[in-house]
């Protein structure tokens, strides 16, 4: 496999002849700069590959022995090229077989192995621990009301099944200790991070730990009262509608809201809405001509206004 | 030497169900951020980590997943950059919110 020549002085920004001093604060300012944690969830992948980078760079410059054998290629290479190590260090060119823990670049590996990594001395293996995966899950009102269990595909490659948890909301957070990026030389795996988004539902809103419904009722059933057959997450159920009910009004369904950690459940508030019929039949106008002569309006309620 | 048999990248593998934890007591958290059960004891005293509201879970303080997140970014700060842990969690604070109200493109 062809391996790319990396530019370590071109990637901290300084020239060949920089001293020690020089890319230090070359890598510190970049440090202070790529590191992903200093970025947003949407920037964090691509300044965690700019960070990698910049500490391979500076693996290699600030430890004299690596710089050596570096600048010992020539100053020729530009960024990009084929390389392949000259000279007889078969046990280099095999480097990048070695593992698959890959948070070297394969360069680094054909240069000086990857069980080197931020040593001193060559042969010493450090740990490091793989980073974590935050992402976002878009999950429906009805797997949070069932635990249910989703499957979700890591960096494209890898996929897990998670069970949304009793109790979770929109903006919770889910760990999933070690499911993360690898370490390298052993060092323990990231965990992943993923926080639930609700996708809004066409029939219910979320308000804490309780639900609400628009309860749709036409005037004679606000007015005189009526048993109304609504859908709840649960299934179906006759609501009754108390006789002068007005809009805005909240009938709780007790228990019927979104489940608690602690296995209770919120409430279903089905809130009264009082719709006309657009294109009320002859009959029907007729009843609201009657009504309309008979009616005693209230004199402390204006209609209209 | 042998290492695990591992699945090239382009051929998905499928892994049982885990459970996701969203909620985490102080040892948990403490192993979760690699500290000691006082390093964690001490943060929580410097106002650096804080439990979930005891309404919900009334017991030992609880935490929530968000909050391991949280104070492994901090860790990872401090380790990285050398910026204290006062520091790191003003860092983080303000990188979150930078996720809630995302700069107006000026582009």
């Amino acid at each position: 496999m062809a391996v790319k020549f990396r530019d370590y002085y071109e990637v901290l920004g300084v020239p060949r002849t920089a001293s020690a001093d020089d890319i230090k604060r070359a890598y510190r300012q970049l440090a202070r700069k790529h590191h992903p944690d200093l970025h947003p969830a949407t920037e964090r992948a691509r300044a965690a590959e700019r960070f990698k980078e910049i500490n391979e760079a500076y693996e290699v410059l600030s430890d004299p022995d690596k710089r050596g054998k570096y600048d010992a290629l020539g100053a020729n290479w530009k960024s990009g090229m084929d390389f392949s190590p000259s000279g007889g260090d078969a046990g280099y060119a095999r480097a990048a077989e070695w593992d698959d823990l890959g948070d070297v670049s394969d360069f680094f590996a054909s240069l000086f192995g990857r069980g080197t990594r931020r040593t001193g001395q060559r042969g010493v293996r450090v740990t490091i621990p793989g980073s974590d995966i935050e992402a976002e899950l878009p999950v429906t009102l009805e797997e949070m009301l069932h635990s249910a269990r989703r499957r979700i595909t890591l960096n494209g490659s890898r996929s897990l099944e998670v069970e949304i948890p009793r109790g979770a909301r929109e903006g919770t957070v889910l760990r999933l200790a070690g499911q993360g990026e690898p370490g390298v030389n052993g060092g323990p795996p990231g965990d992943v991070y993923l926080r639930l988004r609700m996708i809004p539902h066409p029939r219910y809103r979320v308000a804490g730990d309780d639900l609400e419904m628009d309860l749709s009722l036409w005037p004679w059933q606000a007015v005189l009262g009526a048993d109304v057959r609504i859908e709840t997450p649960d299934g179906p159920v006759t609501l009754t509608v108390a006789p002068g009910t007005q809009t805005g009004r909240r009938l709780r369904l007790r228990g019927r809201g979104l489940p608690r950690p602690d296995g209770s459940r919120g409430d279903l508030y089905a809130v009264a809405r009082i719709v006309v019929p657009e294109r009320p039949s002859a009959a029907e106008r007729e009843a609201y001509e009657t009504l309309k002569q008979r009616a005693a309006v209230p004199a402390d309620r204006p209609a209209g206004g | 030497m042998s290492t695990p048999p591992r699945t090239r990248p382009g051929a998905p593998t499928i892994e049982t169900a885990r459970r996701a934890e969203a909620y985490l007591s102080a040892e948990e958290l403490a192993r979760a951020a690699g500290i000691r059960a006082a390093t964690l004891a001490r943060l929580i005293g410097l106002g650096l980590v804080e439990p979930m509201p005891n309404e919900r879970r009334p017991a030992a303080p609880t935490f929530s997943a968000a909050a391991a997140s949280r104070l492994r970014r901090m860790l990872r700060l401090h380790r990285d950059l050398g910026v204290n842990l006062t520091g790191a969690a003003i860092i983080v604070d303000l990188v979150e919110r930078l996720e809630r109200e995302p700069e107006e493109p000026s582009r």
